[in-house]
C-alpha cells in the first residue's frame, strides 16, 4: 500500500462496503501478478526484478554479499535525493537545485566546522537549515514570485555551484569527522557501509507515510492535480509548495554531506553534482511519479534509483567498458520507461487508478 | 449616491439600469454594501448591494459575464473587493482567506467545482476537514470514508463507491460531490455557483430537492447562481439580477415572472445594440477627418 491517496481499487483493503469483488477469495497466482503490476510501483518492480535476474544469470560475481556492498553506494544516495524530488515533482514542478545543494552543503559543513569552529554536529545542523533556506527561497520564487520551476532552479543551481566553487576555490579538502580512524560521526553520516542505505529506507518509510497518510501529502496531491481547486478548497497552496522545496533541499544537503563523508573528500565538481542530480530525477520518473504532477510515490523513487544502481553495477561486472556505461544506461532507461507507460495503460485498463 | 472611489461605468448615466440602494432587515445574515472591483480596464462590479436573510434562498441572474462568480468569490474571501463593505450577522466582514470565511460560517460551491480529480470521493468530501487518528497527525481514512458514506446518503445523493478517484465520476456525480462537500460542512451560509451546470435533468432534480430540503429545514441561507429562470422560480424566495456592475432587480420571486426577467435581458440585448451602433456611427463620423 504504498502509492498515493486515491491510488486504485486494487490495494484498498476489503473494508469499504461493496469493495473490491474478488478480495474474498484467496487470490490465486494471476490475480497475484495483475495487483502488483497494478501498483504504481508495480512495473518498475517488475523490471528491476528481470534486470537482477539477467545480471546474476549472466556474471556470476552479480549475487554475492561483496557485490551487495559495491551496490549500496550506486542506489542508496539517490534513493534519498529521489525522495525528496519526488514531492516537488507531485506538485507539478521541478527542483534542478538539488545538484547545487548536494555540492555546496559539504563544503558549507567544512567551512562551519574547519574556519568558524561550530563542530561537526552544530556544523552539519546549521548546514542543513541553510540548505533549507535556499529551498525556501526556490519556493518563494516559483510559488510566490511565479517563475517556471525549471527556469527558477537552473539558476539557482547555478547560482549555488558557482557559490560552491567561490568559497572552496575549487581545492578539494579533507571531510572533517570523516578521517580514519572513523568515530560515531562518521560512521552515522555516510561512512559507516550501511549508514546511506539505512537512512534511505527510513527517509523514503516516513516520507512515503507523510505522502500517504498526513494532510501534507494530501495537499501535494491536490495542489499538483488541480492547483486553482486547492486554493478554492482552502489548501494554502504557497506555504506547501515552499515546504516541499525546503524539504526537497534538505535530502540533498544530506545526501552531499554523506557521500562527503564517505568518500573522505569535499570535492567541488560541479559536473559530477550535475550527473547525480540528472540521476535521481530519473529515479523517480522511473518510479512512476508523474512530471506533470498529481500523482506519484516515493517507494517507487528507491525502486528506481535500484534499478539504475543495478544496472550499473551489472555492467560493471559484465566488463563493459567505461565509456559504454553511461550510453548503456541511457538504452535502459528508455527500455524501462516504455515498459512503464504501456503497463500503467493496462493497468488504467483493468483496475482504473488516476 | 455615487461613491467618489468608484470607477466610472461606460454608460451614460441615464440609460444606466435603476441601482437598487442598499437595503437592510433586521433578520439579515449576509449584507454587501456599495461593492466595487475592476481587473485592470474591465470593470466587473460597479456598485453591488445585496442583502440575505436568515434561512433565505437568494436567485443571482445575469449575463455572461456580469460578474455573479467575481461577486461570489469576494464574498467568500477569495478575491478582495476595491471598495465597498460587508457585513456578516451585522457584523463587519472582511474575510482573508476561503478558509477565513468558512470559519466564518461561508462555504461555496465554485462554478469549477474546486475537485481534485485524483483525490477519492471521501477525500475530497473533506479536504480542509480531514479527520484525523489523534494524537497522531495521520488521515483517519476509513472514519472519513464511513462518514462520507453517511452524509451522502443523508444529503440523498447517491455515488456507487467513494474509494474511487472523483477522475471517473461523471459530470453530474462530480457536481453532486460538490454540492454535498458545502452542505456537509458546518457553514450556515453556503454560495452556489451554477449548481445545475453539467447536470442532467434527473440529478439537476436531485440537487434542487436537496435545496428545498435545506430551506425548509431553515438552518441555512443559501445564494444561488442560476440561469433557468424556471428553477430560480422554483427554488428560490428572492432573486437579484446583476446588469453592467449593479443589482438591476431585486425581488421577491412571487411577485415576478419569467416574461419580467426575460424582458430586463431582452432589454439589456437592446440598449448593448443600440450602443454598439452608436459607437460606430461616432467612428464613421470621425474616420474621414482622421
Amino acid at each position: 500500500m504504498a502509492s498515493v491517496a486515491g491510488g486504485s481499487a486494487a490495494q484498498t483493503p476489503p473494508a469499504a462496503p461493496g469493495g473490491s469483488e474478488h478480495s474474498l477469495r484467496a487470490p490465486t497466482r494471476r490475480q497475484v501478478f495483475e495487483r502488483v503490476v497494478s501498483l504504481r510501483e508495480g512495473s518498475i518492480i517488475v523490471v528491476t526484478i528481470i534486470t537482477a535476474i539477467y545480471f546474476s544469470a549472466n556474471t556470476s560475481s552479480f549475487f554475492t554479499g561483496t557485490n551487495f556492498k559495491t551496490l549500496l553506494p550506486y542506489f542508496a544516495p539517490f534513493a534519498i535525493l529521489a525522495a525528496g524530488e519526488v514531492f516537488v515533482m507531485i506538485l507539478g514542478e521541478i527542483d534542478l537545485s538539488i545538484g547545487a545543494m548536494y555540492l555546496f552543503a559539504p563544503i558549507l559543513f567544512y567551512k562551519l566546522d574547519t574556519s568558524l569552529g561550530f563542530g561537526l554536529v552544530p556544523g552539519v545542523i546549521v548546514t542543513l537549515l541553510l540548505c533549507m533556506v535556499v529551498g525556501a527561497l526556490n519556493g518563494f520564487f516559483v510559488a510566490v514570485i511565479g517563475i517556471n520551476s525549471f527556469v527558477a532552479t537552473l539558476a539557482m543551481l547555478f547560482t549555488f555551484e558557482g557559490l560552491a566553487l567561490i568559497i572552496s576555490h575549487g581545492t578539494p579538502v579533507a571531510t572533517p569527522g570523516a578521517q580514519p580512524p572513523l568515530g560515531t560521526f562518521g560512521k552515522v553520516f555516510g561512512g559507516g557501509t550501511y549508514a546511506e542505505i539505512i537512512w534511505a529506507v527510513a527517509i523514503v518509510a516516513i516520507l512515503q507515510v507523510v505522502l500517504t497518510f498526513t494532510r501534507w501529502g494530501l495537499y501535494t496531491v491536490a495542489i499538483g492535480s488541480n492547483k486553482l481547486g486547492a486554493a478554492e478548497a482552502g489548501v494554502q497552496v504557497k506555504l506547501v509548495m515552499i515546504r516541499n522545496y525546503m524539504l526537497c533541499s534538505l535530502t540533498a544537503a544530506l545526501v552531499g554531506i554523506f557521500e562527503a563523508v564517505r568518500s573522505a573528500t569535499v570535492q567541488p565538481d560541479p559536473a559530477g553534482a550535475n550527473e547525480i542530480l540528472f540521476l535521481a530525477v530519473a529515479a523517480g520518473v522511473i518510479g512512476g511519479t508523474l512530471l506533470t504532477g498529481g500523482s506519484g510515490t516515493i517507494v517507487g523513487a528507491l525502486i528506481g534509483a535500484l534499478f539504475l544502481g543495478i544496472l550499473k553495477d551489472g555492467l560493471i561486472l559484465q566488463g563493459v567498458n567505461a565509456n559504454y556505461l553511461l550510453f548503456y544506461t541511457g538504452l535502459a532507461v528508455i527500455v524501462a520507461m516504455s515498459a512503464n507507460v504501456y503497463v500503467s495503460r493496462a493497468r488504467r485498463g483493468h483496475s482504473g487508478s488516476g | 449616491m455615487v461613491d467618489p472611489a468608484e470607477p466610472k461605468g461606460a454608460i451614460p448615466e441615464a440609460e444606466a439600469p435603476d441601482v437598487v440602494p442598499p437595503s437592510s432587515a433586521p433578520d439579515d445574515v449576509l449584507r454587501v454594501e456599495h461593492i466595487a472591483k475592476r481587473f485592470g480596464p474591465v470593470t466587473a462590479l460597479r456598485d453591488i448591494n445585496l442583502h440575505l436573510k436568515k434561512g433565505e434562498v437568494l436567485g443571482l441572474l445575469g449575463d455572461n459575464g456580469a460578474g455573479k462568480s467575481t461577486l461570489i468569490k469576494i464574498i467568500t474571501g477569495f478575491q478582495k473587493q476595491d471598495s465597498g463593505q460587508m457585513f456578516l450577522r451585522g457584523e463587519p466582514y472582511e474575510p482573508k482567506s476561503v478558509d477565513d470565511a468558512r470559519a466564518k460560517g461561508i462555504d461555496t460551491v465554485f462554478q469549477d467545482l474546486a475537485l481534485i480529480d485524483e483525490l477519492s470521493v471521501y477525500h475530497n468530501l473533506y479536504l480542509r476537514r480531514e479527520r484525523l487518528l489523534k494524537p497522531f497527525p495521520l488521515l483517519a481514512n476509513r472514519q472519513m470514508k464511513r462518514e462520507a458514506r453517511t452524509a451522502l446518503d443523508e444529503i440523498g445523493i447517491n455515488i456507487p463507491r467513494i474509494d474511487v478517484a472523483v477522475a471517473r465520476l461523471s459530470g453530474g456525480q462530480r457536481q453532486a460531490i460538490a454540492v454535498a462537500r458545502v452542505v456537509n460542512g458546518d457553514a450556515d451560509i453556503i454560495l452556489l455557483d451554477e449548481p445545475l451546470a453539467a447536470m442532467g435533468a434527473k440529478e439537476g432534480a436531485q440537487i434542487l430537492d436537496l435545496v428545498a430540503r435545506l430551506k425548509g429545514e431553515g438552518k441555512v441561507s443559501i445564494v444561488m447562481i442560476l440561469h433557468n429562470y424556471v428553477h430560480v422560480l422554483q427554488a428560490c424566495d428572492r432573486v437579484s439580477m446583476i446588469q453592467d456592475g449593479v443589482i438591476a432587480l431585486d425581488k421577491p420571486t412571487s411577485e415576478t415572472s419569467v416574461e419580467e426577467l426575460t424582458d430586463i435581458v431582452v432589454n439589456e440585448y437592446r440598449r448593448a445594440r443600440e450602443e454598439t451602433h452608436a459607437q460606430e456611427a461616432r467612428e464613421r463620423e470621425q474616420a474621414p477627418g482622421a
